[in-house]
């Protein structure tokens, strides 16, 4: 060869590895389109006993997002949080409608004038080594702080508890600041002082991780870093513990690679009343394994395997295995609703009858298809999905059935062509035709990555059908949340992609932040529709303070309704998730986290 | 020689250094995601994302940010933090390196083996069964993409998911630091696989160039007078013919394993290897820029590297080129 | 009997456009120690009948080769391949026209030799090594023992030319073939291998075929010529009876397109007009007709044969003109006469009319 062809060659060489590892970030994951009829009906949750002892290995894409409970905030990382570690409440695998004591001793008690929560911790639960002492409300106490500075920045602090007094409106510079609304009477009793009348949304907050307990003496020196290195120090409550070196360190988890985890020598669950079994002596998480048909197929064939972190296997797959071996799968709703956000912001979607056209016209039965059908999830008819409180009280699978445009799974376009005749009446360009015909290109920003983009392509169509001219544009999935769909100044009308899935198991969590317009947000917003409805907000703050029961879930089941009427979006799938496991493997899906319960889950 | 080499390397700096600036503003200017609203949660307020910015000091000018970067970089030998679990990028290129390593070197012995004989047989046997045989099947092992290859060698031949599960398959490679240098018979077995599917292609392609090669060479004046001197034919093909047709093989081992080295992204992914490929690709899914360009300089180091090697070489291999 | 005797040699290529015809019918004997001047243009067959005697055109998996070699005797078409190549670089080896190419670029020169002499001898390599000592010495490379260890590209042209004549007589061969040996080199250089030649032939009794398509080269070197044209040989005599009396019209222009050192100082040179012909349907009759200024419309069909000059036996040519019109033509042109004045002078029976020369649509 040529040295200077050489040359060419090297130069192309460098150019293709910076534009290609930069510019390109689209990751391929796996499409499905199945129109599998058998109905994926949420698994029943068999908590018979287990056999005791033994290891799995779960197969995952990539490696959880922080180890440190005060930073989690994903499906994957709860999932080793809730084996790690012990928050105040969780969740059993067969309840997630009500949380259960774990580390707290029982119910929160909540006042009168819902502005306090007092809660009793359990006595004796000790931290596993290196730290080896008792937990005690202090370390709660620490691990609230902790979370409203700057060193551990959280990604729901300030949504969920910054109605506790004392609380930073901006997280905190340097030293971790006491929180006033915060205190310990004793070392088992916790109590959080409330600015407003939240105590039902809060108390039933206390699920979240930011509650498992950091002992300050061992975490101050890593938190005293910016940003904290506790994420690799993490201590230990669980009945398993990722495995650490004396200094505390975990050495067990190599980014990317692997998550050991090993049973916690400290952990004593009858002692300390944990309701989980740990049938298993170890749990190793190998990461890497983003070829979701791979990693399915290994488990499905293998031994001693569960998978995936990454979303349910790809359609083929999971065909053959329900003909096969049906057994080894599980399906768990994912507890969300995706949608097609409409931006009430920008014409001509400003018109509530442009949007019930849209919402009565959509087929969506058809985007249905592009995540694998019927099997893989239900076509959602509001925003309160399967396992949330509230569900039923909306009317099940069959919410807003007071409006007609919210009812036809399949589209209906003589009704989306009356609507169009009232949008019509009040000043909306529709054609001859009776569809719209406005000359503006709608902004419409999709992801690169299947099978969002096929449910995006779908949509596109739909749309067309309509009479709207899209100005259609695909980025990668975070791109569209954090430079497009998640900045109003950006002016996106659609958003075809974009899903709410529960934190915890509370109405409130599903609606307040996704179309209350009080939550309108000038970067990282999530009421996408940037819904503004006086009288929507005016009810979500009086359903706030609601208690905990039926009289909650009814008030957001109300709000849920107007919500609907204001067709502020096209919800089409409640999804479900597809679980497997080895043969030998008895897997409990968690409805919480909807992944298995590494806790519960054993060896046959 | 050695002031070609330094000038060759200060050269490498040079062109390193623009690369880095390439691939941050390839960064800055494409629309990627922003690090710091991503890494705020589902609904963050203002100041979170404000305070996360100055953590990940995105909130200094573009060029303030490089040049503390370069500047970290050339004098500390530091790649910065990853954004995503706060672990030195330095820390985790060279944790990955040996797999890659592995991979790719292991990979280049075995199509050097397979690729240099089917060659010389093609170019031999030129116009025979052999040659046609051999020159097809390169053909569809050209066209056949590594990713489609690596799933049909796991469902046909891998333990667990194969149909003769005779080798080990994905996810078998070691995550405890063993890697092929310091435990190769532990390792090894689970390489095969991988080595095959990186080399099928690789194999092909040095055999048809090979081929192409000794052809060239074979009709040279030298061959004839080789021939003229009566020697065997099998010294005329083997110390005349081949020592001229592979030399240029050298130049495109260097440029491959170059390129490999810094990451086999598509073998990595599908026996989920641990290595530079992985990481890379990990890291463009969560915007995780020092990551980024710790990989695309480690990649950019090892091709340009590689070239200075194959160039050095050489001149050992070529008594005509002198620098 | 001759040392080499070649008979009706034909060496066909089949190619994709038809069978090429390198050397069709091609007879010339050579005794021990004598040099051989086969001269011809590109394309004559001089170059592949010679490398046929070699056996390298048996490595064409395309050639179809008949008639017979014989080396004392022995018909090498008939020899095996090895025991070809015990003969080549042995009994018979060969110089090629241009030595930068024709030694490998990565070995080094006394490694080169070292191989050829080791190639047919059971010597050690510092035995072989002395040898090639030797050779590059006799052969006139100064200081050999330094210049054994140097690569071909740090030689000159002329010393490479001079290490591959070391290379081909390393082992005593009987029979030196030099294909063009001076062509790639000037002219200085040129005169020093010739002289070389001619010193190492007459100290080593070896036989020499001379390839070449200048004269001024054979005449230097060879006491026979064969002048070879589209595959053949057309006239064939000792070197004096070629310079003084040549008998074919293609000599007569080979001659007159060089310069002579005895001719007169403002000679004009002549090219031959044309190309020469196609070797896959060369042209009918007489080959040389569509260049010939003197062919008759006869000879277009007529195919002339190498036959001896009435009353000299060791002069043979293949032309139909009669012989006496030859002599009256030759003896026109060697006065300074071109061609067309010539036959205007001479009167050649049976020419088209106006003495158009029949090379009309060949004119260059």
């Amino acid at each position: 060869m040529k040295r200077s062809l050489r040359w060419a060659v090297m130069l192309g060489a460098l150019i293709a590895l910076v534009v290609g590892l930069t510019a390109c970030g689209g990751s391929s994951s796996n499409s499905s389109s199945t129109n599998g009829s058998k109905a994926g009906e949420p698994t029943k949750v068999d908590l018979s006993a287990g056999k005791k002892g033994g290891k799995i290995t779960f197969l995952a894409a990539a490696d959880i997002d922080y180890a440190d409970p005060g930073q989690t905030y994903y499906t994957f990382g709860f999932m080793v949080q809730q084996a790690i570690n012990r928050p105040l409440y969780s969740f059993k695998p067969d309840d997630t409608t009500t949380p259960v004591p774990d580390l707290a001793a029982g119910p929160p008690e909540i006042s009168a004038d819902n502005k306090t929560i007092t809660v009793k911790i359990r006595q004796g639960v000790k931290y596993a080594p290196p730290v080896n002492r008792e937990v005690t409300t202090a370390d709660v106490k620490y691990a609230f702080e902790r979370s409203f500075s700057k060193n551990v920045p959280s990604g729901y602090a300030g949504t969920y508890f910054s109605s506790i007094e004392g609380t930073p409106a901006k997280p905190n510079t340097g030293d971790i600041k006491p929180i006033s609304g915060i205190t310990t009477p004793d070392k088992y009793t916790i109590v959080f002082k409330l600015k407003a009348p939240q105590a039902p949304l809060v108390s039933q907050a206390l699920v979240m991780p930011i509650t498992v307990p950091v002992p300050e003496e061992y975490a101050k020196p890593f938190d005293a870093k910016l940003p904290s290195t506790y994420d690799q120090y993490v201590a230990q409550t669980g009945p398993y513990m990722i495995q650490n070196d004396s200094k505390g360190k975990l050495v067990g988890r190599k980014p990317g690679k692997q998550i050991t985890m090993v049973r916690n020598p400290n952990w004593d669950g009858k002692a300390t009343g944990d309701y989980r079994p740990a049938y298993l002596d170890g749990v190793t998480i190998e990461e890497g394994n983003d070829q979701l048909e791979v990693a399915s197929r290994r488990t499905l064939s293998g031994n001693g395997l569960m998978c995936c972190d990454a979303g349910s296997p790809p359609a083929q797959v999971l065909k053959s295995a329900l003909t096969s071996n049906k057994d080894q799968i599980a399906f768990v709703p994912s507890g969300g609703t995706r949608y097609i956000a409409l931006n009430t912001k920008v014409k001509p979607f400003d018109n509530l009858n442009v949007r019930k056209a849209v919402v009565a016209g959509f087929d969506k039965n058809a985007l249905r298809q592009t995540r694998g059908g019927k099997l893989l999830g239900d076509i959602a008819t509001g925003w309160l999905p399967p396992g949330i409180p509230g569900f039923e009280e909306a009317g099940g699978l069959t919410q807003g059935k007071q409006y007609d445009f919210d009812t036809k799974p399949t589209g209906d376009l003589a009704l989306a062509k009356q609507y169009f005749a009232k949008a019509k009446a009040e000043g909306v360009p529709i054609g001859s035709n009776g569809l719209y015909n406005g000359p503006d290109k709608l902004l419409t920003i999709a992801t690169n990555a299947d099978p969002g983009k096929k449910t995006a392509e779908v949509a596109q169509n739909q749309f067309t059908k309509l009479g709207f001219k899209l100005q259609f544009r695909i980025v990668p999935q975070d791109t569209l949340y954090t430079k497009f769909c998640g900045v109003p100044s950006q002016k996106v009308a659609i958003c075809p992609n974009v899903g709410w899935f529960k934190d915890f198991t509370d109405p409130q969590s599903m609606l307040d932040a996704t179309f209350n317009g009080n939550n309108i947000l000038q970067q990282g917003n999530v009421n996408w529709p940037q819904l503004d409805v006086p009288a929507i907000n005016d009810a979500m703050k009086a359903a706030a303070t609601t208690p905990v029961g039926t009289e909650r879930n009814k008030a957001w089941a109300k709000i849920n309704d107007m919500i609907i009427g204001q067709a502020p979006a096209i919800p089409w799938i409640w999804d479900k998730t597809a679980l497997i496991a080895s043969k030998d493997v008895k897997q409990v899906p968690n409805g919480y986290t909807t992944v298995q319960d590494l806790s519960f889950s054993s060896l046959k | 020689m050695l002031s070609y080499i330094v000038r060759r390397l200060l050269w490498m700096v040079l062109l390193l250094i623009v690369i880095s600036f390439l691939t941050f503003m390839i960064f800055y200017l494409l629309p990627s995601a922003d690090p710091a609203v991503l890494r705020a949660g589902k609904q963050p307020s203002p100041e979170l994302i404000k305070v996360i910015r100055e953590q990940l000091g995105l909130d200094k000018p573009w060029y303030v940010q490089y040049w503390k970067y370069l500047d970290r970089l050339a004098f500390h030998f530091d790649f910065g933090t990853s954004y995503q679990n706060q672990v030195s990028v330095k820390s985790q290129i060279f944790d990955r390196a040996p797999a890659t390593a592995g991979l790719a070197i292991g990979g280049a012995i075995v199509w050097l083996l397979i690729g240099i004989p089917i060659g010389i047989i093609s170019a031999v046997k030129r116009g025979k069964l052999a040659d046609r045989l051999a020159m097809g099947g390169a053909l569809v092992l050209i066209s056949a993409p590594v990713y489609w290859l690596g799933l049909v060698s796991l469902y046909l031949f891998s333990k667990g998911i194969g149909v003769w599960g005779v080798f080990d398959g994905a996810g078998t490679y070691p995550n405890d630091g063993s890697n092929l240098f310091n435990s190769p018979f532990t390792v090894a077995p689970t390489l095969f696989l991988p080595w095959l599917v990186l080399a099928a292609s690789f194999a092909a392609i040095y055999a048809r160039f090979l081929r192409g090669n000794l052809l060239e060479v074979m009709s040279e004046d030298y061959i004839r007078t080789a021939r003229a001197k009566g020697l065997p034919e099998r010294t005329v093909i083997f110390r005349h013919g081949l020592r001229s047709a592979i030399t240029p093989i050298v130049t495109i081992l260097g440029l491959d394993l170059g390129i490999l080295l810094g990451g086999a992204i598509l073998t990595e992914s599908v026996f989920n290897i641990p290595g530079i490929g992985r990481l890379a690709v990990d890291s463009i899914q969560k915007s995780d820029l020092p990551t980024i360009q710790g990989t695309v300089i480690m990649g950019a180091f090892f091709i340009i590297l590689l070239n200075l090697l194959v160039d050095v070489l050489y001149a050992f291999l070529d008594p005509r080129v002198r620098y | 009997m001759p040392m080499l005797e070649v008979k009706d040699l034909r060496v066909h290529f089949h190619t994709d456009d038809g069978i090429v015809k390198a050397v069709d019918g091609v007879s010339y004997s050579l005794d021990r120690g004598r040099a051989l001047g086969i001269v011809g243009e590109s394309g004559s067959g001089k170059s592949v009948s010679s490398l046929t005697v070699m056996g390298l055109t048996r490595f064409s998996k395309t050639v179809e080769i008949s008639g017979e070699i014989l080396l004392d005797g022995k018909d090498l078409l008939k020899a095996s391949d090895e025991e070809m190549r015990r003969l080549r670089g042995n009994e018979i080896s060969m110089i090629f026209q241009d030595p930068l190419s024709s030694l490998h670029p990565f070995y080094k020169v006394g490694d080169q030799l070292v191989e050829a002499v080791r190639a047919h001898r059971d010597v050690s390599k510092a035995q072989a090594r002395d040898r090639a000592i030797e050779m590059l010495g006799l052969v006139g490379i100064p200081e050999p023992r330094k210049r054994v260890d140097a690569y071909p590209h740090e030689f000159s042209g002329g010393m490479r030319q001079r290490a591959m004549v070391a290379m081909a007589l390393s082992n005593d061969p009987k029979l030196l073939i030099a294909d063009e040996p001076t062509t790639a080199l000037d002219v200085t250089v040129q005169a020093q291998i010739l002289d070389l030649l001619r010193r190492l032939q007459t100290e080593l009794d070896t036989a020499i075929v001379m390839i070449t398509h200048d004269l001024g080269v054979v005449a230097e070197v060879s006491d026979d010529i064969a002048v070879m044209y589209a595959g053949r040989i057309v006239e064939r005599a000792d070197k004096e009876t070629i310079f003084a009396a040549p008998e074919h019209p293609y000599t007569w222009g080979l001659l007159k397109s060089i310069p002579r050192l005895d001719g007169p100082r403002d000679e004009e040179l002549v090219p031959i007009p044309g190309r020469p012909p196609s070797l896959i349907t060369p042209p009918s009759g007489c080959a040389f007709h569509p260049r010939c200024p003197y062919a008759r419309e006869t000879h277009k069909t007529i195919e002339p044969v190498l036959e001896p000059v009435a009353g000299r036996p060791d002069h043979q040519v293949a032309c139909l003109l009669p012989s006496d019109v030859r002599r009256r033509l030759w003896a026109a042109l060697k006065a300074g006469e071109k061609p067309a004045e010539a036959v205007a002078a001479v009167g050649i029976p049976g020419l088209p009319a106006e003495g158009t020369p029949a090379t009309e649509e060949l004119q260059p």
